[in-house]
C-alpha cells in the first residue's frame, strides 16, 4: 500500500527510471506495509532516532535541534510581547478607576488580536523596508553588520507576540480573576493590616493566571509561528514544517508533530509545577484555580 | 477618663444604585466617641450598618459610587486628625442620563490624598479583625509570615527573622500551642478558632491605639465563640486595649463592652454605659432594645422549650426615606398617644441621664 502523495511522485518525475525508483523505494523502506512503516518509526522514536530527512539525507533530530532554538527564540520572545500588553491592560481595567481609559486599552487590544498575522507580517515588512528603507528584505541575521539588524530580528517577535491572537483572552482571564482575588476578604484583610495589596494578590491573581493562559497559548503561538517564520524567512521549525510539508518529507513532519507536542506539554507540565509552587493545597484548590 | 481616642460625628456613608437610581443609606448621621482602655460596642441585626461604619473608619470603602460625609476624629500621639479632612460631601455619582450631583470637584484627588493618610493610620493606629476568619487570612502565604509583615511594616523591625521571632511570641500570646511551629502552617491547616487567633495576633502585633473587631466570633463554633472572646477580655485587661466592637450578638457585647451603641437602619437609636442600658431593669430603654434582649431566651425558658421570640418583621429598607421613627412598623411599645407623632416624625437623640441618650418619643414623657 502506497501514501497518496508518496515521495516517489517526486522522486519520479522527469526523467523515469523504474529499477531506480524501485531501488529507493526500498532503501527508503517504503515497500514494507504502512503498520509496518509506523511500528518501525515508533520504535526508532523510542531509541531517540526521529529518521533522516527524505531531502537532505540528515538526520531529523539534529535538524529540529537546530531549528528549534530559532522557533523558541521567537515564541519566547512573542509571549513576553503578548504579555507586555495584556497583563498592564488587565490590571488597570480590573482597577475600574478609570473606565474610560480601560475600554480605550481593551478596545484597541482586542482590535490588535483580531489581526491576522500575516497580514500584519507583510504590512510590516512593507513599511519597513519600502517605505523606510530600513533594511533589505532578507532572513534574520543575514543583514549583519547593519546598524539595524536588532530590529529586524526583533520584527517577527513583535509581530508574533501581537498578532497571535491571545491578547485579548489573556486579557479577558486575568481581569476576570484579578477582579475577584481583588474582591476576596483578605485583601481587604490586607488592606486594613496595611500591607500592600499586590503583594498579597500576585500568586493568585496574577501569577496563575498568567501561567493558565500562557499554557493553554503555547498551541496557538507554535502555529502562528509557521506563518511568520514563512512571512520573515525566519529559520525555523514553523518554516521547515512548512517546506517539509511541500517536500513530502514525511521523517521531518512527524518529528516536528512530536517536538510540537512535547513543547505543548512542557507548557502543561511547567503549569502544574507553578501551581503546586504556589498553592500550598494544591490538592484540593489546584483543580480550579 | 482622658480624651476619646476616636470621635465619629454625624457620620454618613451612602452607595448609589444604579437600578434603582437612589441612594442606600447604609450608615445615616452616626456619631459616637471612643475612649481609652474602652470597649464600645456597636449592636443591631444584620444590614442595619455596623460593618460599614468600622469600614468608612478604616477607609475601606472608598470603592463604587456613593457618598461619605461628616468625621471621625482621631487622637494619636497628642495630635488629632480628622480622617475625613477636606471632605464636607464626597459625591461621584453619575447616571445614564444626567450627571448628578459631583459636589466635591476633585474626588480622585481627595482618595488619593485619603490613601496616603491611611496608609499610615490602617494597621498601625487602627487594626481589625473580621469574620470568617479563614477567608480574611492570604490562603497562599504562612500565618507566620503574614504576623511578621504586620511587625515588619509598623514596628520598625526589618530582619525578617526576627520578625518572625517577634511573631512566635504573638502567637503565644493569643494562646495558640507550639507556636514555633504552627509559624509555618497555613490558614487552610488551621481550624477557625486558631485562624482567629492568628488575625487577633496579627491585628495586635503592630500595638494599635484601637481595635476594631468586627463580628469577631461570627462563623465559629460556640465554644469556640466564647474562648475568643475570653482571649480578647484577658489582652484587654493585659493589654489595655481599646476596642470598637461590632456584632448582632447581644451576649459577646453584654460579656466585653463597657459602653454600647444600638444601632438600628443606619442609625444609633440608644448610646450609653452597659450597666445604663443591659444590668438594670428599672431604666428605661429603646424598644429596639427591649425587642433585642427579649430575643435572647434564658435558661428557665429554655428548659420550659418555649419558641424564641424574634422580633417581628424585617431590618427596614434603607432606600426608602422616613418620616417618621425607623423602627415604627415594628415596634411593640407604641400606644395610641405617640402613634401619630411616632409615624410622622423621627425623635431626636434625647439624653435620659448621664451620657445615656435614645431616639424614641417616649422617652420624652
Amino acid at each position: 500500500m502506497d501514501l497518496i502523495a508518496s515521495p516517489k511522485s517526486l522522486i519520479s518525475s522527469p526523467i523515469f527510471n523504474y529499477m531506480k525508483f524501485i531501488a529507493i523505494k526500498r532503501e527508503l523502506g517504503l515497500d514494507r506495509g504502512i503498520a509496518v512503516q509506523y511500528l518501525s518509526w515508533l520504535n526508532n522514536l523510542i531509541h531517540g532516532n526521529f529518521g533522516s530527512s527524505f531531502r537532505t539525507g540528515r538526520p531529523v533530530f539534529s535538524e529540529l535541534i537546530k531549528v528549534g532554538v530559532n522557533t523558541l527564540i521567537l515564541t519566547i520572545g512573542s509571549l513576553i510581547v503578548t504579555l507586555l500588553i495584556a497583563v498592564p491592560i488587565a490590571i488597570v481595567s480590573s482597577l475600574r478607576r478609570r473606565p474610560f481609559l480601560s475600554w480605550g486599552l481593551t478596545l484597541f487590544a482586542y482590535v490588535l488580536s483580531a489581526l491576522p498575522v500575516f497580514w500584519l507580517g507583510y504590512l510590516a515588512i512593507y513599511i519597513f523596508t519600502k517605505k523606510f528603507n530600513l533594511f533589505p528584505f532578507l532572513s534574520a541575521g543575514a543583514v549583519s553588520g547593519s546598524k539595524l539588524n536588532w530590529l529586524y530580528f526583533l520584527l517577527p517577535i513583535i509581530v508574533l507576540g501581537i498578532g497571535n491572537g491571545s491578547i485579548s483572552e489573556i486579557i479577558r482571564h486575568l481581569r476576570a480573576q484579578l477582579e475577584r482575588v481583588l474582591s476576596e476578604d483578605y485583601i481587604k484583610a490586607a488592606k486594613a493590616k496595611g500591607a500592600s495589596i499586590w503583594r498579597h494578590s500576585f500568586k493568585e491573581g496574577i501569577l496563575i493566571p498568567v501561567t493558565t493562559m500562557v499554557a493553554a497559548k503555547t498551541p496557538f503561538i507554535l502555529g502562528g509561528a509557521v506563518v511568520v517564520e514563512q512571512v520573515f524567512n525566519w529559520p525555523g521549525m514553523g518554516r521547515l514544517a512548512w517546506q517539509a510539508a511541500l517536500d513530502r518529507d514525511y521523517p521531518v513532519i512527524m518529528g516536528i508533530t512530536i517536538f510540537a507536542a512535547i513543547v505543548v506539554h512542557l507548557g502543561r507540565l511547567s503549569q502544574t509545577i507553578v501551581f503546586a509552587f504556589v498553592n500550598p493545597q494544591i490538592s484540593e484548590k489546584g483543580e480550579d484555580a | 477618663m482622658s480624651e476619646p481616642i476616636l470621635k465619629v460625628e454625624d457620620l454618613r456613608t451612602y452607595f448609589y444604585s444604579y437600578a434603582k437610581e437612589a441612594f442606600i443609606r447604609s450608615v445615616d448621621g452616626v456619631s459616637f466617641s471612643i475612649k481609652k482602655g474602652e470597649v464600645l460596642g456597636i449592636v443591631g441585626e444584620s444590614g442595619c450598618g455596623k460593618s460599614i461604619t468600622a469600614q468608612s473608619v478604616m477607609g475601606l470603602v472608598t470603592d463604587g459610587p456613593g457618598i461619605i460625609s461628616g468625621s471621625i476624629l482621631l487622637t494619636y500621639n497628642g495630635k488629632t486628625i480628622n480622617l475625613l479632612e477636606g471632605l464636607s460631601d464626597y459625591v461621584s455619582v453619575k447616571t445614564r442620563r444626567k450627571a448628578i450631583l459631583e459636589i466635591a470637584k476633585d474626588v480622585t484627588g481627595w482618595l488619593k490624598r485619603s490613601e496616603i493618610l491611611m496608609r499610615g493610620v490602617r494597621g498601625k493606629v487602627i487594626s481589625m479583625i473580621f469574620q470568617n476568619p479563614k477567608s480574611a487570612l492570604n490562603p497562599f502565604i504562612p500565618v507566620g509570615e503574614q504576623i511578621a509583615e504586620s511587625i515588619m511594616l509598623h514596628s520598625g523591625i526589618s530582619a525578617k527573622k526576627e520578625a518572625i521571632g517577634a511573631a512566635a511570641k504573638w502567637l503565644e500570646r493569643v494562646q495558640i500551642d507550639s507556636p514555633s511551629m504552627r509559624l509555618y502552617d497555613y490558614p487552610f491547616g488551621l481550624s477557625g478558632g486558631m485562624c482567629q487567633r492568628v488575625m487577633i495576633a496579627m491585628a495586635l502585633s503592630a500595638e494599635p491605639a484601637l481595635l476594631i473587631a468586627d463580628e469577631p466570633t461570627t462563623g465559629l463554633d460556640v465554644t469556640i465563640q466564647t474562648k475568643i472572646i475570653e482571649l480578647l477580655k484577658q489582652l484587654k485587661e493585659e493589654l489595655n486595649l481599646t476596642i470598637l466592637l461590632i456584632t448582632h450578638d447581644m451576649s459577646v457585647i453584654m460579656q466585653l463592652a463597657d459602653r454600647i451603641a444600638v444601632m438600628y437602619g443606619g442609625r444609633i437609636v440608644e448610646y450609653g454605659l452597659k450597666r445604663e442600658i443591659m444590668d438594670s431593669d428599672s431604666f428605661i430603654r429603646h424598644p429596639y432594645t427591649i425587642a433585642l434582649l427579649n430575643s435572647l431566651p434564658t435558661v428557665e425558658e429554655i428548659k420550659m422549650k418555649e419558641r424564641l421570640r424574634a422580633i417581628k418583621g424585617d431590618v427596614p429598607d434603607t432606600i426608602i426615606l422616613y418620616r417618621g421613627c425607623r423602627f415604627y412598623e415594628r415596634c411593640d411599645l407604641k400606644n395610641e398617644r405617640v402613634k401619630k407623632r411616632c409615624k410622622e416624625s423621627e425623635p431626636e437623640m434625647i439624653e435620659i441621664g448621664t451620657g445615656h441618650y435614645m431616639r424614641c418619643w417616649l422617652a420624652e414623657e
